[in-house]
């Protein structure tokens, strides 16, 4: 599969009331629409061969040779705790430039197919709801409703927090 | 310094307005908003915090106040009050306020320029200083002292940093009548330029970390100092430096031959060979944003993998055609220099880090009363930059510690019939694939006996343990450890070696001792290279691919039924030459499925770690390759055993492994 670069200089879409409004790149995950802003996306690329490192979470599948940078990838089925699936032609990866600890990082989330980028109105997003404790309400923007279907936008900085990632690797020793 | 007339213009304006105008109209607070904010932004250019902070006030206040439907009686009294407060912030004096300077300056772009050739600028201004400290009447080195501070002033004045300019203005003064010959430069003539120099840095400092969006306050004017300044502009001798007397100023001095190369941060700088007078060189170098030199050298190391794709391409190769494979060969050799051109520009030379320490050396030699004379050796020997970068806090601290510690004052060393000026040599060389960085002083040496006995007090060692002295020595390494009587406000906190010696680590360099009571301590820093590139043996275990640092490996073969021993029904143990070593099953440890569990189908590899050596059971020997170290990033900082990735020739990441890490585990495994 190739891979798509977007380009980055796109201006957020601007809206006085709700700055969770612009452009989202939705995808798929089991039976679930998500989206994350479009800003945060720098590549989506096939499935390539991923080198496994020891001692991760299982949902840390390792790294990947992107030109000449080493990228951690992360397959968000397992991080959100849905059950795994196989790999199809659909499959991709979707390379996102976030906020890490110290500065910004490329990492990788392996999602089952990619569908569309939506310019999302303020009047499209709404809060969610409060499910509990039960839910990580916190990786959450909000939900979208665009044509009759409803799209869970994430925060992606929040998802793929190192954070989290160093208190489960403590865990796991 | 009273407030302008435009900033009280202002402040009346409003006054009036609130007075005529009844704000009890429904017309919401918001209103005065933007005459609030022209006055805070009028106070803040000029510094009036009182002011700047009462009308941020009351703009907070409006703001909290919420719709104008509900509750404008309130925002009135607000607005009556807040204002009180601006008319008597408005009576003070204005005092600095630690705002970022950006209000004043304007392009972020032209700010970074500026912060960079400044601090190139103050860094030859110091090394020229201290030319001319030993000879007043360089006439070069005073030219280019001045030319120097002239340049900084223009570009200050330029992006409106006014202190910066001024001072620069007062400096470039001194040395404009001195190159005149109607001043000349004293000891302590230096030192007020040296102190001038300074400022100017903490300023640039300030700009940097302002730039960076960290809180930083701007320096407060030094007007003592600019009192100095004036007073040797003005042929009034500025107040002697203490203790006088004692003070000489450490030289530095090449021994020929060396070549001098430019402080140039990234580019490679190909020197003019260096003549007498010691003028510095003129070269053509660029300055290139560190990023892109980054990205470049990571392209050619594609390049060279792709190439190498292309290269052992099946296909290609079955079409046996010799003019395709010249023209491969030729594509290769262009790659294969290609990249190394580009690792070369990450290479700077050692030179100016130790005309930095020169300057230390000149700094604490007359604080601690001592004489000392500074020699290097191989400023031209080249490394790493984030080496360079690195070594400058280790470097400094062992210069310290030199100093405060291990030099004795001319008196002691006169009676011990050494001579009164002490010799403090840093020395670059290359030595079997790596650099060494020496530190000599020919002061007391380490003192065993003070040593041994803080480790017992601390009880660190028992008493009798009869170590030997590189082994005491190696104690000083230990955190926390001290032997000075007192702590100084420069070393003797303790804090210092243990952290220098992380430093080197961190560097995957190493630290030796070697002492001589009486005549003096030698610090050997070991250090590779260069930070990226490795050679490594590529190893495979089932379908993984790892690297083992080829500098650590000692030998590799298939072992003989004979060879493998287990210990106690679980330590496994080979029999290599007469030696017995542990043994480390690759998979097991990764938790990888290897291609066979039988160490006869196998292969042994021999690896040493400060002088252990342990083998890894790996299923295969892929081959060697020269890679180019990729940390793995943050997320994976605790995987123990990974150094970190590196691109193999198939384009797949190869994790690299981290040999210390492994050897230690199994030690402190095969101990229970």
């Amino acid at each position: 599969m190739s891979s798509i670069m977007l380009s980055m200089n796109e201006p957020a879409a601007a809206s006085q009331t709700d700055p969770r409004a612009g452009k989202y790149l939705t995808f798929q995950l089991a039976n679930e629409e998500f989206g994350i802003r479009v800003l945060k996306v720098r590549e989506i690329m096939g499935l390539q061969e991923i080198t496994a490192v020891p001692q991760t979470p299982a949902h840390v599948k390792g790294v990947i040779n992107l030109r000449g940078k080493v990228v951690p990838v992360i397959d968000l089925r397992l991080k959100f705790g849905m059950a795994t699936a196989e790999y199809t032609q659909r499959t991709c990866i979707i390379v996102t430039q976030v906020q890490g600890e110290s500065a910004s990082v490329l990492m990788g989330i392996i999602v089952d197919g990619v569908s569309e980028v939506l310019n999302l109105t303020a009047a499209e997003i709404e809060d969610t709801p409060d499910f509990g404790e039960a839910v990580a309400g916190q990786y959450l923007l909000g939900m979208a409703k665009v044509k009759g279907k409803v799209k869970i936008l994430l925060d992606i900085d929040r998802v793929l927090s190192t954070q989290d990632l160093h208190n489960l690797n403590a865990i796991v020793h | 310094m009273p407030h302008s007339p435009e900033l009280r213009r202002q402040i009346e304006d409003l006054a009036l307005r609130l007075v005529v105008e009844d704000s009890d109209d429904g017309r919401p607070a918001s209103v005065w908003i933007p005459a609030l904010e022209q006055i805070r932004d009028s106070a803040l250019r000029e510094q009036a915090g009182p002011v700047s902070a009462a009308a941020t006030a009351i703009l907070d206040e409006i703001n909290a106040a919420g719709e104008p439907d509900d509750e404008t009686g309130r925002v009135a009294g607000v607005l009556q009050e807040g204002f009180t407060r601006l008319q008597q912030a408005l009576d003070l004096e204005p005092q600095p306020v630690a705002v970022p300077d950006l209000q004043i300056s304007q392009d972020p772009e032209l700010l970074s320029d500026f912060i960079l050739e400044s601090r190139e600028h103050l860094a030859a201004i110091e090394a020229q200083v201290l030319t001319i400290e030993r000879d007043p009447k360089d006439a070069e080195a005073l030219n280019s002292v001045f030319r120097g501070f002239h340049t900084i002033k223009g570009l200050a004045g330029f992006l409106e940093l006014w202190e910066v300019q001024k001072l620069a203005h007062e400096v470039e003064t001194v040395l404009d009548l001195a190159r005149n010959s109607q001043l000349t430069i004293t000891p302590a003539a230096t030192d007020v330029i040296l102190q001038g120099a300074d400022y100017l840095r903490r300023w640039v400092t300030h700009l940097d970390l302002t730039l960076q969006k960290q809180p930083s306050a701007a320096p407060p004017r030094d007007e003592p100092l600019l009192v100095r300044i004036h007073a040797l502009a003005a042929g009034r001798p500025a107040s002697e430096p203490a203790p006088a007397g004692l003070a000489v100023m450490a030289a530095a001095v090449e021994t020929p031959p060396a070549e001098e190369a430019p402080a140039s941060p990234a580019a490679p700088a190909r020197a003019a060979r260096r003549n007498d007078s010691a003028t510095r060189s003129e070269t053509m170098a660029v300055k290139v944003d560190t990023a892109k030199l980054d990205y470049l050298v990571d392209m050619a190391g594609e390049m060279v993998i792709a190439e190498s794709l292309v290269r052992h391409d099946a296909e290609l190769g079955a079409l046996k055609s010799q003019k395709l494979q010249r023209k491969i060969a030729q594509l290769t050799r262009i790659t294969a220099e290609l990249q190394k051109t580009a690792m070369a520009m990450r290479l700077v030379p050692i030179g100016p880090l130790f005309r930095r320490m020169a300057r230390l050396v000149r700094d604490l030699s007359r604080q601690f009363g001592k004489r000392v004379e500074m020699e290097t050796q191989g400023d031209q020997i080249e490394l790493d930059r984030n080496i360079v970068e690195e070594l400058a806090d280790p470097l400094m601290h062992m210069v310290r510690n030199a100093l405060d510690h291990g030099l004795e004052p001319p008196e002691e060393r006169q009676a011990h019939g050494k001579n009164p000026t002490a010799r403090l040599l840093l020395k670059a060389q290359h030595q079997a694939g790596q650099v060494v960085i020496e530190i000599s002083d020919d002061g007391r040496g380490l003192n065993r006996e003070r040593i041994q006995s803080k480790a017992i007090e601390r009880g660190l060692i028992a008493a009798g343990d009869g170590l030997a002295d590189t082994e005491i020595y190696n104690l000083i390494f230990l955190p926390g450890f001290t032997t000075a009587a007192e702590v100084t406000n420069v070393s003797g906190r303790g804090v210092g070696m243990d952290v220098v010696r992380r430093h080197i680590e961190k560097l995957r360099g190493r630290i030796e001792i070697r002492s001589t009571p009486g005549s003096g301590s030698t610090f050997l820093l070991k250090l590779p290279l260069t930070l990226a590139i490795i050679d490594g043996l590529v190893v495979g275990v089932g379908e993984e691919r790892y690297i083992v640092p080829l500098f650590a490996v000692r030998e590799m073969f298939r072992p003989a039924p004979e060879t493998i021993w287990t210990v106690q029904q679980r330590d496994e143990m080979a029999l290599v030459r007469g030696s017995l070593m542990p043994v480390l099953r690759l998979y097991r440890r990764f938790r990888v499925a290897p291609r066979s569990e039988d160490p006869l189908q196998s292969v042994l590899v021999v690896a040493e770690v400060e002088g252990q050596r342990f083998c890894i059971l790996v299923d295969e020997l892929i081959g060697k390759q020269e890679v180019v170290i990729k940390t793995l990033g943050e997320m994976f900082r605790n995987v123990a055993g990974v150094a970190g990735g590196a691109i193999l020739g198939d384009g797949r990441v190869g994790l690299i492994l981290d040999l210390d890490r492994l050897f230690k585990e199994k030690s402190a495994d095969a101990a229970h």
